[in-house]
């Protein structure tokens, strides 16, 4: 999607790889220099000597929108090559997300900033500080009148010390925080109904109904590990209102199209329906009265839990925060505790206060730390022209961007991965994020920036540990510090008003701004596994879509791909136009990216819509989603029921007996949310290239696990289904009837393997997969990546090259790595001791695998259900890799 | 049968017609303006297959689930196109059909040259070409053996006895004539090479005795060899549990297309040569008009083989099934099934008429239709069931890329130069065998008082 002035960079295959290749040549002219030696802690007991080939794991965190994400890193001869989830962390439980997954490859990206830039031209670390060092003489003068820090929400300790330094030596100096999705509103409510600003803590394992009012819990977002992972737990019923459709939402027993407009018409009816005083009478559609109806009769049984997404009005979060004491769900299904990330200042005006400060001239020195506010703002704010008054601005972060090149300077700053810094995790539970790898490019850390500007000499290992006095090797070894999250509070109501704001008009076109599935705020721009991986609902890559209904479409005469434009104002946004079954009709979407420089809110009624009679390709994984008259998913209405047909296993052969173990992979469709994340981690683990997007719209990527989404029944308003599909690793494979060479061949322990050095290209296997779960090199993808990718490929997964087939393996390198550990030890290897990489990414735990022939392994006792079935079974494949069947709730 | 064997010919004067066409080639000018257009479609299959393999099979449009695309639906074409060939030489010279003997030869080089067309493709369209030869069993430090259960194996060695086959069974054939050619040639060079290839022919009895019987055994074991390579190649895709290729139908519904296009290619040669060359007496009116009716019985076989998949598919109604019945009806590639039953069927249906039947633009003209309503059918074949086959999720569309075009041009490109080659410098039509017939109908002639 471009907007009219100025288009964020379009990739392909082809100027990705240039891009890579300058900044390759930059970091060979400015050479390496290696840091300060650093005493981080493997979480294993260390092993004596280092065994090469032998990974070490290390607990640390990566940092997202503010909050740290527990991982676990493996690393590899001194290089990380995967992160997984921390089992023992409190709030994920080893859940992950996509974002934490792709982090590794944010360490490693060619396109990161590798130099400080003067004016835009290299220069030297030496030189800024002898810039800062001239500038703080005049700020010492000033008292810190017209210096300003700007940074991305802050959850670290540390960094709030250092504030506090700053903000003692100059008492006139301000810090304020830009970010572009955040609880604002909640903490406003909050403050409003409680007297104090309070995080709210909603347990989704806790409750027995949800009711959602357009609040995508399960949808992407720091919290949506966290929160995955406990709605998995129980999977309460969800009631869901929404005006476009979200992960939350296909999950929903009952799924309620409403605008959002009509929120706040629902809410009153909830509050009046559970006995909430002074609320004013809602005016109700009768498919509105019959949800609200059974969302109320669903609370009434008790243990329920209403939760409002984050952008509404602070008063109806307010209203619902009323409702919820009503339920008696304080303190269970909803705990609060003191914010977890700290409040600038000026709470959620902070970047309007900065941009006021720096039109009106009061701005002299400005330090943006790790944000991008002249891609991430909303567009009436202007913050290019406010930069432009700023006599001395300075910008750090991973990337060279639009503000760095705005800025006088710009300082490329550590990634997560490879420097000391703490912080919080969602849940409020504190970590020190300790790195994997020393600095390989010539940079520092925020926290080495912010002491050189005090005059400090610190290393960032040093200037973390100094603030925390005890149990930092505890911490270390565990990832995280134990019992560390704030305590639950159990406010009091004190202000029971609620002046809600007069319901919007819901006439014409109304556009609602959603966080990208695959971007966030558009952060993720240069992470092309990311970039690569489709977003989830529409399966689009390299590039949001507008949606649109199919009502709409009909009424315009839209297609999938028309160029469409978006008119607000003055303003223009261009973009592809993608018909979203079960969209609201008159509601489009567009994703928070997009919105900057467009819109200034989160909804806009009155955008007119046109089509400019041009098309766009968009680069989708799965241009066709209607399920149709088949049964790819497959939906009981309980778990007794039974999914599969009879089944007539006639065959000429005698049934083949499998020794133990025999591998095989079970995958609940009524847990999977669709976030991707299995499939980045197979990315990671597997090294599957990146294509690009135009290879992406040529149906050539390369993924090996896909999450195929379906809508079925009516398009108005359907049923939203993901499917995860990996190999199914058939028993009786077409592939390899099919493979002239042997190079498709079965394993004795039941994997259909795929030998990389015999596969000469015939294709055939891929023709016969009845799954087309293979993909093929159709180029040479791998022999022209820059050293950095090379080095964070797994080193126990063969890369491939051009001209041979390549699919899921059941990531055997795990399962070998699992039975030399058993040979050694003389036992056989342990039910759960082999974890596939999507599984053990997966926050909800929809996919689990194991020995099959033992009747008491995890993955045996999910196949008994009677909700089992295989993908196809018509075809008479027989996949080890089968599904659990959807339950109509 | 006079109109086939001209009886009132001299011998000679036969065999000096023919030849000469090799010795004095008469329209060097025309055949120059063919081979020039022949030879930059060769610079063109030159270029696609550098590109080809310098950057890798991307440069098509194929994809997933589009794996095998036109490179494949090519490769049926051609081997299908050489098969009437065999059918016309072989089996006729079997059933001692005299009237073959002026046809045979070009429609012998016709399969040749479509069989090496043919079997080129599967070769460049490898993901690693340099290691086609792991189709092979030979032995080998991996211990590695071909996959015998694969369709692909059994098509290597398909492929590579049909053509040997037909190498043998043509060269053999020719063998009397180039002796001829070389008598006859007056310049050095024509006399080595004609004599080199001649291989010391003196025309002895026992000569003609061998000749007679290795001729006679190589046809019988070519014979079959049109059913078994043809239905094998239909194996390729009837293997496989793709819906819309796994019906048992496919190998005789192969095998009536493989000939009706092979027909129809023989006819149009036919009529081309003898207008170009000036061979009216010895390609005649009644030639055209058996191929006409060979065309025709080969098509209406062909055309039950649609009905049969139809109705198949309607009788068993699975859901799958119907849906790529859908997609081929109705789907964005209906074009190349609608186009393959209309060029193939109803242009075809003129043949019941003798008139047409012996008119030779006509001729050319439904012939042309077929080949390219075969073509069509290839594609379709391919196409129109892989771009939607089980899984919704998979389903995709295909483009042939620039490259994938400029290939099947270049491949025409070496059909064309070999045949031009051959045109120009070989005997094109079987004198001996001509005489052969004329000889004996003379005698028959004189036996009955006819003459």
């Amino acid at each position: 999607m471009e907007r009219e002035q100025a288009g964020p960079p379009s990739f392909n295959r082809r100027s990705l790889l240039q891009a890579m290749a300058a900044s390759l040549a930059l970091a060979a002219a400015n050479g390496r220099r290696a840091e300060a030696d650093e005493r981080a802690l493997p979480y294993v007991n260390a092993p004596e000597y280092v065994v090469p080939g032998k990974p070490k794991w290390y607990a640390t965190s990566v940092r997202f929108a503010g909050y740290l994400q527990p991982v676990l890193g493996k690393s590899i001869a001194g290089r990380p090559v995967k992160l997984e989830g921390n089992d023992q962390h409190p709030a994920t439980g080893g859940a992950t997300d996509l974002f934490m997954q792709a982090a590794l490859l944010g360490l490693y990206d060619p396109d990161r900033s590798q130099v400080p830039l003067h004016l835009g031209q290299p220069a030297t670390w030496a030189a800024f500080d002898t810039d800062v060092f001239r500038r703080t003489a005049e700020i010492d003068r000033t008292q810190g009148q017209g210096f300003r820090l700007l940074t991305g929400a802050v959850s670290s300790p540390t960094l709030l010390r250092q504030i506090g330094d700053m903000q003692k030596r100059w008492p006139g100096m301000r810090w304020h925080v830009t970010e572009p999705i955040n609880e604002d509103e909640r903490l406003e409510a909050t403050g409003r109904v409680f007297g104090r600003p309070l995080q709210m803590l909603p347990d989704f394992s806790a409750p027995a109904a949800i009711v959602s009012l357009d609040d995508d819990f399960l949808g992407p977002g720091p919290r949506q590990a966290m929160q995955a992972r406990a709605w998995s737990k129980r999977q309460p019923r969800i009631f869901m209102a929404e005006p476009t459709p979200s992960a939350t939402g296909t999950r929903a027993g009952e799924r309620l199209i409403v605008p959002s407009a009509r929120v706040q018409m629902l809410a009153q009816a909830i509050a009046l329906g559970v006995g909430v005083t002074g609320v004013a009478a809602a005016d109700l559609t009768a498919p509105e009265k019959k949800w609200v109806d059974d969302a109320v009769g669903a609370l009434g049984a008790g243990n329920g839990l209403v939760t409002l997404g984050a952008l509404y009005d602070p008063a109806l979060h307010a209203l619902v925060l009323l409702i919820n004491e009503r339920l008696g769900s304080f303190g269970k299904a909803l705990r609060f505790t003191d914010p977890i990330l700290a409040a600038p200042p000026d709470g959620k005006d902070s970047l309007a206060v900065l941009v006021d400060d720096m039109k009106a001239g009061r701005v002299t020195t400005l330090l943006i730390l790790e944000a991008e506010p002249l891609q991430a703002t909303p567009a009436a704010l202007d913050f290019r022209t406010a930069l432009e008054k700023v006599a001395f601005s300075v910008h750090g972060g991973l990337y060279a961007d639009a503000t760095a090149n705005a800025c006088h300077w710009h300082l490329p700053l550590q990634h997560e991965l490879e420097s000391w810094t703490d912080g919080r995790a969602p849940d409020g539970t504190a970590a020190i994020v300790q790195p994997l790898i020393r600095p390989f490019l010539n940079v520092r850390s925020s926290h080495v920036v912010l002491d050189r500007w005090l005059g400090g000499t610190a290393s960032d290992h040093d200037l973390v540990q100094a603030s925390w006095h005890t149990g930092w090797q505890e911490a270390l070894l565990a990832g995280f510090v134990a019992d560390s999250a704030p305590a639950a509070v159990t406010p009091t109501v004190r202000d029971r008003t609620v002046p809600l704001p007069q319901v919007p008009s819901s006439d014409g076109l109304v556009v609602e701004v959603r966080p990208d599935a695959t971007q966030w705020d558009g952060r993720y721009v240069h992470n092309s596994w990311l970039q690569e991986t489709p977003k989830p609902l529409i399966q689009a890559t390299w590039g949001n879509v507008i949606l649109v209904s199919p009502a709409l479409a009909r009424e315009r005469r839209m297609e999938n791909g028309d160029e469409l434009s978006l008119r607000f104002g003055n303003r223009e946004l261009l973009g592809a136009a993608w018909i979203m079954p079960g969209q609201e009709p008159h509601t489009l979407t567009i994703g928070v990216p997009d919105s900057f420089g467009f819109l200034d809110s989160w909804r806009q009624p009155g955008v007119r819509l046109e089509k400019t009679g041009k098309t766009r390709v968009i680069a989708s994984t799965q241009p066709m989603q209607d399920m149709g008259e088949f049964d790819y998913v497959r939906t009981v209405e309980s778990g007794e029921e039974a999914a599969a047909h009879p089944k007539d296993d006639v065959s000429f052969y005698p049934p083949r007996k499998w020794d133990s173990p025999s591998w095989g992979m079970s995958i609940d469709l009524d847990r999977c949310i669709g976030c991707n994340a299995c499939s980045v981690a197979c990315m990671a683990e597997n090294n599957v290239p990146v294509v690009g997007a135009e290879l992406v719209a040529h149906g050539r990527q390369m993924h090996w696990l896909r999450i195929d989404h379906y809508t079925h029944g009516e398009a108005n308003a359907p049923r939203h289904h993901f499917q995860p599909v990996p190999c199914m690793q058939c028993e009786q494979a077409p592939c390899e009837m099919g493979c002239p060479v042997n190079a498709a061949v079965h394993s004795p322990d039941g994997l259909n393997l795929q030998v990389y050095n015999r596969c000469i290209g015939t294709r055939t296997c891929s023709a016969y997969c009845p799954y087309k779960v293979r993909r093929f090199n159709w180029f040479e993808y791998t022999g022209q990546d820059p050293d950095s990718i090379r080095a964070m490929r797994n080193p126990d997964v063969t890369v491939r090259s051009r001209g041979v087939m390549e699919k899921c393996t059941y990531c055997i390198q795990r399962i070998s790595g699992a039975r030399i550990a058993a040979k050694i030890a003389g036992r056989p290897i342990q039910d759960g001791e082999v974890v596939t990489a999507c599984q053990q990414a997966c926050p909800t735990q929809a996919i689990v695998f194991g020995d099959i022939t033992d009747p008491n392994s995890a993955v045996s006792k999910r196949k008994a259900s009677p909700r089992n079935y295989s993908l196809l079974e018509e075809a008479n494949t027989r996949p080890r890799t089968t599904y659990l069947a959807r339950v109509r709730k | 049968m006079s109109d086939i064997a001209p009886s009132a010919r001299d011998f000679r004067r036969v065999t000096d017609e023919i030849v000469d066409i090799s010795l004095h080639y008469p329209d060097r000018r025309a055949w120059w303006m063919c081979f020039i257009p022949a030879l930059l479609l060769l610079l063109s299959f030159i270029v696609s297959v550098t590109v080809l393999f310098w950057y890798g099979v991307g440069m098509w449009g194929n994809n997933i689930p589009m794996g095998w695309a036109l490179a494949i639906s090519n490769y049926i074409f051609f081997l299908g196109i050489g098969h009437a060939g065999t059918l016309i030489s072989a089996l006729l010279l079997l059933l001692a059909q005299h009237w073959r003997n002026s046809l045979n030869r070009f429609a012998e080089a016709m399969t040749l040259f479509a069989v090496i067309c043919g079997s080129l493709y599967p070769l460049v369209h490898l993901g690693r070409p340099w290691l086609f030869y792991w189709m092979a069993p030979y032995p080998n430090t991996m211990t590695v053996w071909p996959q015998f259960k694969s369709p692909l194996t059994w098509d290597f060695f398909a492929v590579l006895t049909y053509l040997i086959v037909s190498i043998l069974f043509w060269y053999i054939g020719i063998v009397p004539d180039l002796a001829s050619a070389r008598d006859r040639a007056t310049r050095r060079r024509y006399q080595v090479f004609f004599g080199l290839f001649a291989l010391g022919w003196r025309g002895s009895a026992r000569h003609w005795a061998r000749w007679r019987q290795s001729y006679r055994l190589t046809a019988a074991i070519a014979v079959p060899l049109v059913v078994s390579v043809h239905s094998e190649i239909s194996m390729l895709l009837a293997a496989g549990p793709i819906n819309g290729w796994n019906s048992t139908v496919f190998p005789p519904y192969f095998v009536a297309g493989a000939a009706f296009s092979g027909f129809a290619v023989v006819s149009m040669i036919a009529v081309v040569l003898r207008h170009a060359l000036g061979l009216r007496d010895l390609v005649t009116p009644r030639h055209l008009d058996l191929l006409a009716k060979l065309t025709l019985l080969c098509g209406l076989m062909t055309a039950y083989g649609y009905w049969a998949e139809t109705f198949d598919t309607l009788y068993g109604s699975d859901p799958q099934e119907l849906e790529t019945m859908r997609d081929r009806l109705v789907g964005v590639y209906a074009w190349s099934y609608w186009g393959a039953v209309f060029c193939n069927f109803v242009p075809l249906q003129l043949l019941w008429w003798y008139r047409v039947r012996i008119n030779p633009v006509l001729l050319f003209l439904i012939s042309l239709s077929c080949v390219l309503g075969m073509w069509m059918e290839r594609y379709m074949l391919l196409v129109t069931t892989l771009y939607r086959d089980w899984l919704v999720s998979s389903w995709q569309r295909y483009h042939p890329s620039i490259w994938d075009w400029s290939l099947f041009a270049g491949v025409l490109g070496v059909f064309f130069t070999l045949f031009l080659l051959f045109v120009r410098f070989l005997p094109l039509i079987s004198a001996f065998e001509i005489k052969e017939a004329m000889f004996e109908e003379k005698e028959r002639g004189e036996g009955t008082g006819h003459a």
